[in-house]
């Protein structure tokens, strides 16, 4: 077969077997690959809302892109879908690295995992043949042990998925790691994982990718490339990484500090990535498999107290929730609070958000030093925060158990208004480091994210309008290009069901999300033909969009099958309630009226019912998912139009 | 003016562009084991070195050849195969100092890398510019030694660690 490799891997745990079924022709047209057929797939398993997370009926599906393992530029992303546990709804999350293309090579589009293993173990997979192996040995140990010591017995050229002891320990902000510092972070894919005691998914493959025009392919492919060689954004992640843009972000006042209290630090320098190099912590430019950018850094810290501590980031967002977040300014507190997330496998995001709340709770007297097991939580203490992430990974004594269960269930124990500084929506994922009070269509995007606030599912930065492309492509949405300014609240619903789309198009193919919504060398156009290139299967743009469609509804739709409504797309009390700090947007807000006029957009625009928020039948029908508004039909859960 | 490939491990992400784009100019299709180009990737210190054939001055692998199976271009440095000789024993991949050989995974013969006729076209595929091609002045023919010393010394670590 040509782009995909044709077959879906099946591993039982329960059972203890495996079994492979081929790709049906008509899924590569209507779900195009990873994050589609994903969503197929966990629609097909669980839409049965019995299936909880921790189900062992609920199953985990790993997929790269329909080009993952080409020359295809930034193409070797691997999407991760499950009921998830954080927030109980949709789980995607998808993850760089070189695993996804290993899978290829080993003949593998998908990897299914159902049921749950009585005793710790692991998949292993070369080429075609599968074992589930005993994990005994590597049970509890840290991702740095478990990577070495499958990489002895397998060699150093196979490839690792890993869960750290926060996934065994079915920690919500537990993260799936990919080798020792990409990851499947949000939403708790690990705790799933954990619950399935299933500690990593080994490979190695050997078997060729071919692609239908390799001429026409190779032609499409430099044209992507050349795109994102000139292309800024793209420049200034090689450069700096993705914490590049700390420094202006802060000056938009819009870098949320001490739990979102503040937007603006003074001297953010040392959490910025012009920091990371020019302070000489930078070892190496880190790239995902087949991407041309290398956004992702080595960092080590090579002299001093903390010298040997080394690991792969920090990230924007890990500077955010763990430095900017608790106030912890300084270049090394926050690359010692980072390896240690890598290290036990902990969302960077979740685990500085947690974090957050629990010091504004404890000087807020809602938590007492009890509930902290003795710490003294405040702003900028790094040894604390050290504490408090250690704990949370292992749900050490009473505040790690606690933080441990994330903010959804944490707010509910503990009650006393904690909700109101907890940062999350009604889903219950705690929100990535976005200022959506000032940025209108990212609160949107936030707002309706099937698996809650977090900028992983759609990303909507061209409304900032901070480059000449950005600009273009708000004038191609919208008519005009005034509207390229993030504080508008018209369009919106445009701006975010296009970038909805062809997020999702992006994933489908493999290709990092950057390439398309934060740098625009790969667009839907290109991606459409190489698909062609690629596969075969010949789409115009707008029918490669209108797959995007499909599955955001399909995934959509998964929700409503579990009771989300119109309520649970919402944002943080907070960001709701209180104005921003500080700035040009002092006062700023993301009001309970704006939301709902942007939400009524949105659901128009969509043919989705504005009081329920769930899509009609004929809307369903449109994007060819009849069987799944037959199936809402019969648990009532479709609206009357 | 003559150019040479020029590599330096510094910039390089370990993406394996360049193995693909190698095995597809060669062979029409993807597979980083078939790029005569090779990345050895050391994930937990996020390392890459660049093992590819220097079309070197002592070129071991010839001699070591028990059956006569590889000549060398005088003029270009460029290592040829007699498929027909070839026994596949793998004599010149145990001797090659650089330890850019590989035996092609479908017909266990050698791969050498033959600069594309001079047109290298992993080049292109190299964003961070950590393989280019130049030309072949004094000072780039030192340069390419020092770079090349470089990967080779992290090279021998890397072997000696997982030993």
């Amino acid at each position: 077969m040509y782009g995909h490799q044709g077959k879906i891997l099946h591993v039982d745990l329960s059972k203890g077997k495996s079994w492979t079924e081929p790709i049906p022709e008509e899924w590569r047209k209507l779900f195009v690959g990873s994050r589609g057929i994903n969503a197929k797939l966990l629609w097909d398993y669980c839409k049965d809302p019995d299936i909880t997370w921790d189900d062992p009926r609920n199953i985990i599906i790993y997929a790269p892109g329909a080009v993952t393992g080409t020359t295809a530029p930034c193409s070797g992303r691997t999407s991760v879908t499950t009921v998830g546990c954080t927030t109980g709804l949709y789980l995607k999350s998808n993850t760089g690295g070189h695993w996804g293309a290993e899978l290829k090579y080993a003949g593998y589009d998908h990897l299914v995992v159902h049921g749950e293993s009585k005793e710790p173990v692991y998949i292993n997979i070369v080429d075609d043949k599968v074992e589930i192996l005993s994990a005994k040995d590597l049970w509890g140990k840290d991702i740095i042990d478990t990577d070495r010591l499958l990489k002895e017995k397998h060699g150093e050229d196979s490839r690792g998925l890993y869960i750290g002891p926060a996934g065994e320990n079915l920690v919500r902000a537990s993260s799936i790691m990919c080798s020792l510092y990409h990851a499947a972070g949000r939403g708790g894919g690990a705790a799933v994982m954990g619950k399935k005691k299933l500690k990593a998914v080994n490979v190695r493959g050997t078997k060729p990718v071919r692609v239908k025009d390799p001429k026409k392919f190779a032609e499409i492919a430099e044209e992507m490339r050349e795109n994102l060689r000139v292309d800024s954004g793209a420049q200034g992640l090689h450069e700096f990484g993705t914490a590049g843009s700390i420094a202006a972000v802060n000056e938009m006042h819009a870098f949320p500090g001490k739990n979102w209290q503040t937007g603006y630090t003074d001297n953010v320098y040392p959490i910025t990535g012009q920091a990371l190099n020019e302070l000489g912590y930078l070892k190496r430019r880190v790239a995902c498999f087949g991407c041309t950018i290398g956004c992702h850094r080595y960092s080590e810290i090579e002299k001093g107290p903390n010298k040997g501590i080394a690991s792969g980031g920090p990230e924007y967002e890990t500077f955010g929730a763990l430095g900017n977040g608790p106030g912890i300014i300084d270049t090394e507190g926050v690359l010692i609070l980072n390896e240690i997330c890598n290290r036990l496998g902990l969302d960077t995001i979740t685990a500085g958000t947690v974090s957050q709340w629990a010091i504004e709770s404890y000087l807020r007297g809602a938590l007492t030093k009890e509930d902290t097991d003795g710490l003294e939580l405040d702003w900028g203490k790094l040894d604390e925060v050290k504490k408090t992430v250690e704990k949370i990974a292992y749900r050490d004594g009473k505040l790690g158990d606690l933080l441990g269960d994330g903010l959804k269930i944490a707010t509910d124990k503990i009650g006393k208004d904690s909700y109101k500084w907890a940062i999350m929506n009604k889903k219950g994922l705690e929100q990535s480091n976005v200022e959506t009070r000032s940025a209108k269509a990212y609160a949107l995007a936030f707002a309706v994210n099937p698996r809650g606030n977090d900028h992983l599912m759609t990303e909507t930065f061209a409304e900032f309008g901070s480059s000449p492309e950005a600009v273009e492509l708000i004038e191609k949405l919208t008519g005009d290009k005034k509207w390229a300014s993030s504080h508008f609240t018209e369009f919106r619903a445009e701006i975010v069901r296009w970038h909805e789309d062809c997020y999702e198009i992006t994933e489908a193919l493999g290709f990092c999300v950057f390439t398309s919504t934060a740098a625009f060398g790969i667009n839907p156009d290109n991606m459409a033909r190489m698909y062609g290139a690629a596969t075969g299967i010949e789409m115009s743009e707008e029918e490669m969009m209108l797959t995007g469609r499909r599955v955001c509804t399909l995934e959509k739709a998964f929700n409503v099958t579990r009771g989300a409504t119109r309520e649970h797309d919402d944002l943080p009390w907070r960001l709701m309630n209180e104005g921003a700090d500080s700035g040009p947007l002092k006062g700023e807000m993301n009001s309970r009226e704006e939301l709902d006029n942007a939400l009524d957009q949105y659901y128009a625009l969509h043919e989705w019912d504005l009081k329920t928020s769930w899509p009609y039948r004929k809307t369903l029908e449109k994007l060819g998912l009849k069987e799944v508004a037959d199936h809402l039909e019969k648990h009532g859960l479709l609206p009357k139009e | 003016m003559e150019k040479l490939l020029l590599i330096d491990m510094d910039k390089c992400t370990a993406c394996k562009q360049c193995s693909l784009a190698c095995s597809l100019i060669k062979e029409d299709l993807f597979d980083p084991q078939r790029g005569r180009i090779k990345i050895l990737k050391k994930e937990d210190i996020a390392l890459g070195v660049q093992l590819v054939c220097e079309q070197c001055e002592s070129h071991p692998c010839v001699a070591s050849c028990p059956n006569g199976a590889l000549s060398r271009d005088e003029k270009t440095g460029i290592i040829t195969v007699d498929e027909k000789l070839c026994t596949s024993k793998g004599a010149c991949v145990d001797a090659c100092i650089y330890h850019s050989i590989r035996l092609h995974p479908e017909t266990k013969k050698p791969m050498f890398c033959d600069l594309c006729g001079g047109d290298p076209y992993c080049v292109k595929h190299c964003v961070p510019g950590a393989i280019q091609w130049v030309d072949k002045t004094d000072d780039m023919v030192k340069t390419k030694k020092k770079l090349r010393s470089a990967r080779m010394t992290m090279y021998k670590e890397m072997k000696k660690e997982a030993a």
